[in-house]
């Protein structure tokens, strides 16, 4: 399992995706992590602090955005450089896409978000690392994706 | 019924708590409703269905909709198939019984002709595949990775590598594609190669043949490195980064095996992809990926060296990730390396200053690892003043415990040795375990007179100066020697009358807590009875003697019990009162083990399953914390009175290669005989003798996750039958964190007389750790 679960929670810990590719834990015990690691990672400085944190058998690796911290739990023995790059992929595909993301964008089209996300990862491994491929794919789905 | 969009702005709009939850309950119980619905066209599940996404976002209940989820997957149309199987993956879990509903619909949709249907189901099977969808489903996979179409191939080659994971045995359906789809040109599906390799290997009976594509792998990582700019995958510069580091990994994992044999190329490769420059993260990445490389193949010291040099230019950079990442690194190298780690020895130090906790402790550690004879004056200055100025009180007592630790085995010379333990205990406060001042005390035992008369003066003189109200570890020391060689002080300020004073000072000081002040009157009470030979002054006598009487009501039994003993013994005769209270001889030396922060991290993967009952395997379960744990334990260990340890001179029995009897029964009994424990590896044998003719003899042995094992048995053996009084003899070849301890869950299973027998049973006897 490379990475556990993504999460995208704004500073008042409000979450704004949360996909977990590893279903180990129980919906109880998924919120509760939401919780904890709100804090661990909203108390943190990003001027002196690294954007890696161990969380309980993982590492989470992170990095805010605005008012939006994207968050990624990894494998202890994975390498937090790497994902922290894919994090950023991401962030840039969902950039471009919404041409200029802010938090509202992901309220109302959450559904989205979560089809980029399939897009760029498939069960914990990345997938798709063309922003170009990533991005022609989405506009064609959505296009089928008619309503 | 209302949209989505007016649903979430209703959420939104609310302006209270209690407004929220009654949009939010209003909206649940109306999707309830509709799903109740039987006659539910799918336009409406699809908006009830959407709407239960966000609940599910909020974090509120939806396992009521996940029957529906499914239903709305089951549409023909495209956009309900897309939104049921986003809800189903995000809804369901693969423990759930729902599941099998989906068996038919993934199988209908993975053979439909319109590829977006299939990548939406080999999506949704990639998330959430049980072992039995995994069996159910996997031919269809199969067929999908023959796919003409790049985009099908590169999901289908992640989804197999995924129900690999679910079920092992499936590995030998997809293997032999490898060949084939390997030589792809799609990045992407060169990385679903990766994926479903890494899956595979786990299975020890297919490495051989994913070792033979190594010669492939490789030339495909240099193709990547040499060849020119490609906009499609180019990030600031570096030509697919992704797919380079998994190549890396994969050919890592490789080289740890022994068929692997292109090191030299791979080395060579490795070598090039060092010469990126740094300061851009995604360089850091791949180069990191290297360097964790390079010290797993056995790659030659230039290499080595070199790795280091780019961990040493990691931390000079002004990222935080980047110099945590190099000082984690260094302090997984620094045995293999030391020298070279060494020549970055004022940077590490640096980083003591560090605005960030996590790398001002990584430094610390490193800095102890790197310490040694020619470095300690000037380091130990540095972690002093570290000390002094930290306010992380948790990880005070490890740097104090390190400290006497390095500084005991390291120093120069004995009074530069006392004048650094003094200093520690002018600022260690009541951080410092009673075990560490009995280390220090130990070593006061063992130095001549004069030093220890000097020693003594300059421990009462700091006591005097001391700024710091709680004092424990001085006064512990200070009561001790005092105790000990007042005989042998000349100093005229330390006298029978100021004594008394300072002990009483002591005891009566509010500052301490009850069990620190049990410990303090515990060590003047010895004190006070070893006094009791050295005092002439009657009147100093007498208050010896008072002070021992007022303890003998005290509430602690302990000091009860020897302020009761210590009486009667001022009674006895002189003689026998002499030879009790002579000096304490010096205490048996202790090899004690340098500790470790940071936690060590998980060497091999073992894929997640359901623990059975009687699993080998859940010794790995075991909390590594155990040691961190220890560490900020900052309370002083209550029952146990250390100076006890002073008086023990009986020297610890040296190993011995009889072994270690770790189990017996009326059939046989097991000895462990440790040939060899150090440096993170460990030889052991294991010695069977039978006292029954058995058959069918197993005898499994599980270490923890962080450990790796091997067994090996004399092939002339016959485990299937073993005589009565025969002897069955096997290696165990151990490897794992250097410092971690040696536990074994032992399994041993056989048949006599027709019945079979299973033993389960943990040992962790061995005297050495790794």
């Amino acid at each position: 399992m490379s990475i556990h679960y993504i999460l995208i929670l704004n500073r008042q810990g409000k979450t704004r995706l949360n996909k977990w590719f590893n279903k180990n834990q129980t919906r109880s015990e998924q919120l509760k992590s939401i919780g904890e690691i709100h804090r661990i990672v909203s108390s943190r400085d990003s001027k002196y602090q690294s954007n890696f944190i161990e969380y309980q058998q993982t590492k989470l690796v992170y990095r805010r955005y605005a008012g939006l911290y994207f968050i990624m739990a990894i494998d202890l023995n994975d390498s937090e450089l790497s994902y922290l790059e894919s994090l950023h992929f991401f962030v840039e595909v969902l950039d471009t896409y919404f041409d200029n993301v802010i938090e509202l964008d992901l309220v109302f089209n959450f559904s989205k978000i979560y089809n980029i996300v399939d897009e760029i990862f498939l069960g914990g491994e990345i997938n798709e690392i063309s922003k170009s491929r990533v991005l022609s794919r989405l506009t064609y789905l959505d296009s089928l994706d008619v309503n | 019924m209302a949209s989505l969009k007016s649903f979430i702005k209703a959420v939104r709009k609310a302006k209270t708590i209690a407004d929220e939850r009654n949009v939010v309950m209003k909206e649940s119980a109306s999707i309830r409703t509709s799903f109740k619905d039987t006659n539910l066209d799918q336009n409406s599940r699809r908006i009830s269905i959407s709407k239960l996404l966000y609940l599910y976002i909020m974090g509120e209940k939806t396992h009521f909709g996940q029957v529906e989820c499914i239903k709305l997957l089951a549409s023909p149309r495209f956009t309900d198939k897309r939104l049921g199987y986003l809800a189903t993956m995000l809804l369901l879990d693969e423990n759930q019984e729902v599941l099998t509903l989906l068996t038919n619909s993934l199988d209908n949709d993975m053979q439909h002709n319109n590829s977006y249907v299939n990548s939406l189901a080999l999506c949704c099977l990639g998330n959430l595949a049980s072992p039995e969808l995994a069996r159910d489903l996997y031919t269809n996979v199969e067929k999908l990775m023959g796919s003409s179409n790049p985009y099908l191939r590169k999901k289908a080659l992640i989804v197999a590598a995924k129900l690999i994971d679910k079920d092992p045995e499936l590995g030998e359906f997809f293997i032999d594609k490898l060949p084939q789809l390997i030589i792809d040109k799609n990045s992407g599906v060169l990385l679903g190669c990766l994926a479903l390799i890494k899956s595979l290997y786990n299975t020890p009976s297919f490495q051989p043949t994913l070792i033979k594509l190594s010669n492939k792998l490789l030339s495909i990582l240099k193709k990547l490195i040499t060849s020119g700019y490609n906009p499609d995958y180019d990030v600031l510069g570096i030509n697919d980064p992704f797919l380079q580091t998994e190549l890396i990994a994969i050919l890592r994992l490789f080289s740890t095996n022994q068929a692997f044999n292109q090191v030299d190329e791979f080395n060579d490769i490795l070598t090039q992809i060092c010469s990126i420059e740094i300061g851009k993260n995604v360089n850091h990445a791949i180069l990191y990926e290297c360097i964790r490389t390079i010290f797993l193949v056995g790659s030659d010291q230039s290499l080595k060296i070199l790795a280091i040099n780019i961990l040493g230019k990691f931390l000079t950079t002004k990222d935080n990730n980047t110099r945590y990442i190099a000082l984690n690194t260094l302090l997984k190298v620094i045995n293999i390396e030391p020298q070279a780690v060494q020549r970055h020895r004022s940077i590490i130090v640096g980083c003591l200053n560090d605005g960030d906790i996590s790398i001002r402790r990584r430094s610390l550690e490193l800095t102890f690892a790197i310490l040694n004879e020619s470095n300690i004056r000037v380091l130990i200055k540095e972690i002093l003043k570290f000390l002094t100025f930290t306010n992380d009180n948790d990880l005070k007592p490890f740097i104090i415990q390190q400290l006497i630790l390095s500084i005991d085995k390291y120093s120069p010379n004995d009074s530069w040795k006392f004048d650094n333990f003094i200093k520690i205990l002018q600022i260690s406060s009541n951080f410092i375990n009673l075990q560490y001042i009995s280390q220090i005390l130990g070593n006061l035992i063992r130095v001549p007179n004069d030093l220890k008369a000097s020693v003594i003066e300059k421990v009462h003189k700091s006591f005097a100066e001391a700024e710091i109200k709680n004092q424990f570890g001085l006064s512990i020391v200070i009561i001790w020697s005092l105790g000990e060689y007042y005989d042998i002080i000349s100093n005229p300020e330390i006298n029978e009358t100021s004594i008394l004073s300072l002990f009483k000072d002591i005891i009566n000081n509010s500052v301490y807590s009850t069990s620190e002040r049990d410990h303090l009157i515990n060590y003047a009470l010895i004190a006070c009875i070893k006094l009791s030979s050295k005092f002439s002054n009657t009147a100093s006598l007498e208050s010896l003697r008072k002070l021992l009487l007022e303890n003998t009501s005290n509430t602690n039994l302990e000091i009860q019990i020897r302020s009761i003993e210590f009486s009667e013994l001022l009674t006895t005769d002189s003689k026998l009162k002499k030879s009790i209270l002579s000096k304490v001889p010096p205490p048996p030396i202790k090899e004690r083990q340098m500790l470790s922060l940071t936690q060590n991290e998980p060497t091999t993967k073992v894929k997640s399953q359901t623990p059975e009952p009687n699993d080998l395997l859940d010794l790995a379960q075991e909390s590594k914390n155990d040691l961190l744990s220890d560490i900020f334990d900052s309370k002083p260990k209550p029952a146990k009175n250390d100076i006890l340890d002073l008086f023990d001179s009986v020297p610890k029995q040296a190993p011995t290669n009889v072994g270690i009897k770790a189990f017996e029964n009326s059939d046989l009994s097991l000895t462990f005989i440790p040939k060899q424990i150090s440096n993170g590896q460990a030889a052991i044998d294991s010695k069977i003798i039978t006292t029954k003719t058995i058959e069918n003899l197993q005898f499994l042995i599980a270490v923890p996750k962080s450990q790796k094992l091997t067994i090996s048995t004399n092939p002339n053996t016959n485990m299937m039958m073993v005589n009565s009084g025969d002897l069955v003899l096997q290696n165990i070849k151990l490897t794992g964190k250097e410092g971690s301890k040696i536990k074994f869950r032992i399994k041993i299973s056989y048949n006599v007389n027709g019945e079979a027998v299973n033993q389960q049973f943990d040992f962790s006897g061995f005297e050495q750790n790794l």
